[in-house]
């Protein structure tokens, strides 16, 4: 079985205490802990200190999305401890100004490609530019954003082949043409289990839709259906193979 | 290896990346060509100052005919239209007006009588309507031209998504493909919509002279003849290639697994993206034994493109009515021209020199 969990964000935003308290219940092994917002992120980074995430076998941290040239040296130094404590840190491309001051943060650093509204990390080309900016970063390979960008899937099959080695973790949910991260729909399964056999069972896999508690479950079986375990609940058929 | 010979074909033994390099090998000019490309470039450009503030990533503007093949000449005029690629917005027909204002205001030339170009087209038509009832004649050429001479001004998104989105359709569909074991990866289903498009451009042109009483028939003829069939021959031969290239021809596309066929979709793309004369001198570029008829392609497309950058012989080639060709010195042109480019794309295509493309050919390009 794949490792399949949740973002505190997409169950309860702008709460993480709120978001693991609900995953915690529904017995998800797996949470990326989101301070998308700039002004999340300090209450987050201290709360580490005392958060009990002893039920969670896989834990990542997702970095704010949109911050200022004069807040990022704030950023940096509250994600340094963020690394400090082993977390892997997922960052959106186009949010870093200085990008020559990520380097210490090395192998934390999992760069995410982006959805169509980005001005780069999209395509394989705007992500190879990243990576030559910070070499040792690996990579969270975000299944929706690479179907928004090329419905195709081309660019998708283009970034597994550059980028498949870094891969460190799987964002997935479908995202919409206006770019929110929705429920994944039975033909966003269908496309991303074509990809499934591509992505290594092991790779811990974090699902964004953005949910009530009570489909936290249905949808996590959604995307274990995407990634080729499971009929898509409501369907009769495995998709893919993983 | 042919399967009446046991001599093996001839592959891809020099790398020529395009028209510059080609130039540079065979050790020939072709100024006109090099004129029209210049040419193009530089209307491109500014084509892009005008139209940029127009489009996102759910439109791209996109130019085909002479511009898309980079040979502008001073009668050229801008083929162009508005691609919408993403949700229906009653918006992208007033962006679609406004940029034909902006157009018309620089003073380009408006695109031709047909009103195949020159307003909004959606990539739902193109990528959904491959064949059938709904595959109308504006729509297969659309489709088609934006496989063969078309390039995007500025933003590129929405086309890059419709031209892989099109293709996948002709590779992953491609039942022989996944499942025959297609021993060249010649994508049929693509090959032989470019051949129908080849064909109903041969029939259109007839259709034409009777619609239009004559008007035109010598300067179309003239196209027919060489800007026309110079796509259809970029077309087979972006087809052939996936027979050409080592890389692509090994590959073994499964039914379960798109991956494979997608990298012939990104293999594809590639040629999408140049055109069509730097295809020809690509692929043929690759067989030196083919050299004295790629030259000659060349030199007389040079020599065609000489004739449309002149206006006065373009002016008398639209105006000469198709009873007073016989005998006319301009027109007469145009027909040595276009013969010593068809036997030498017989020399290619056809005469026995040993090439995988006269193999390719009598595979797949007569029944």
């Amino acid at each position: 079985m794949r490792p399949v969990g949740f973002s505190t964000g997409a169950v309860a935003l702008g709460s993480f205490s709120e978001g693991l308290k609900i995953l915690a219940a529904k017995g998800v092994q797996s949470v990326e802990l989101s301070a998308l917002r700039f002004h999340e992120l300090r209450p987050l980074v201290d709360a580490l200190d005392h958060l009990d995430l002893s039920m969670f076998a896989y834990i990542s941290f997702h970095a704010p999305s949109d911050f200022t040239a004069d807040n990022e040296s704030e950023v940096l130094m509250l994600l340094k401890r963020v690394a400090a404590r082993g977390l892997s840190i997922v960052v959106h491309p186009d949010s870093i100004h200085n990008w020559s001051a990520w380097l210490d943060l090395g192998a934390s650093v999992l760069l995410e490609n982006m959805d169509k509204r980005k001005s780069t990390g999209r395509t394989c080309a705007e992500l190879s530019k990243c990576f030559e900016q910070l070499p040792s970063a690996r990579f969270c390979f975000d299944l929706g954003h690479a179907r928004q960008v090329d419905p195709s899937l081309v660019e998708a099959r283009r970034i597994l082949e550059q980028f498949g080695s870094r891969m460190a973790q799987i964002h997935i949910s479908e995202v919409s043409s206006g770019s929110t991260h929705e429920r994944i729909s039975w033909p966003a399964a269908v496309a991303f289990a074509s990809l499934s056999k591509h992505i290594p069972r092991g790779i811990p896999v974090i699902v964004e839709s953005v949910v009530h508690a009570s489909q936290v479950t249905n949808e996590i079986e959604r995307a274990r259906s995407s990634l080729g375990e499971g009929e898509f609940p409501g369907v009769v058929g495995v998709l893919g193979a993983a | 290896m042919s399967r009446s010979s046991s001599v093996p074909s001839k592959a891809l033994s020099r790398q020529v990346r395009g028209v510059d390099e080609l130039r540079a090998t065979l050790g020939v000019q072709w100024p006109a060509i090099k004129r029209a490309r210049e040419a193009a470039l530089r209307q491109r450009e500014r084509l892009d100052e005008i139209i940029q503030p127009f489009l996102n990533t759910d439109t791209s503007f996109v130019v085909f005919g002479s511009l898309g093949r980079l040979e502008v000449t001073s009668g050229s005029d801008v083929d162009w239209s508005l691609l919408a690629d993403g949700q229906a917005d009653p918006r992208h027909f007033d962006i679609a007006a406004k940029v034909a204002e902006a157009i018309a205001e620089a003073k380009f030339k408006d695109p031709g009588q047909e009103a195949t170009f020159g307003g909004l087209i959606f990539s739902h038509n193109l990528i959904h309507h491959i064949g059938g009832d709904n595959d109308d004649n504006s729509n297969t050429t659309r489709r088609l031209l934006l496989l063969l001479e078309s390039a995007p001004v500025g933003q590129r998104d929405a086309y890059d998504r419709t031209v892989n989105s099109v293709l996948s359709r002709y590779v992953i569909e491609d039942f022989g493909l996944a499942h025959a074991g297609n021993r060249n990866n010649v994508p049929r289903f693509l090959h032989n919509d470019i051949v129908r498009y080849w064909r109903t451009m041969a029939v259109d042109f007839a259709y034409k002279r009777r619609a239009r009483s004559g008007k035109g028939w010598a300067l179309r003829t003239a196209k027919l003849r060489m800007s026309r069939k110079l796509i259809y021959v970029a077309g087979i031969l972006m087809c052939y290639s996936c027979a050409l290239d080592p890389e692509i021809s090994v590959l073994k596309p499964e039914p379960n697994d798109p991956t494979i066929a997608l990298r012939i979709v990104e293999h594809l793309k590639k040629f999408v993206d140049q055109t069509p004369l730097d295809i020809v001198a690509q692929i043929v570029g690759g067989f030196p034994e083919l050299d004295d008829a790629l030259r000659a392609v060349f030199c007389e497309y040079d020599r065609f493109i000489g004739i449309l950058d002149d206006q006065q012989k373009r002016e008398h080639l639209n105006k000469l009515a198709p009873e007073a060709v016989s005998g006319d010195a301009t027109y007469g042109e145009i027909r040595q021209i276009s013969d010593a480019f068809q036997e030498a794309l017989l020399a290619i295509f056809i005469d026995n020199r040993g090439t995988q493309l006269a193999e390719l050919t009598r595979t797949y390009g007569v029944f």
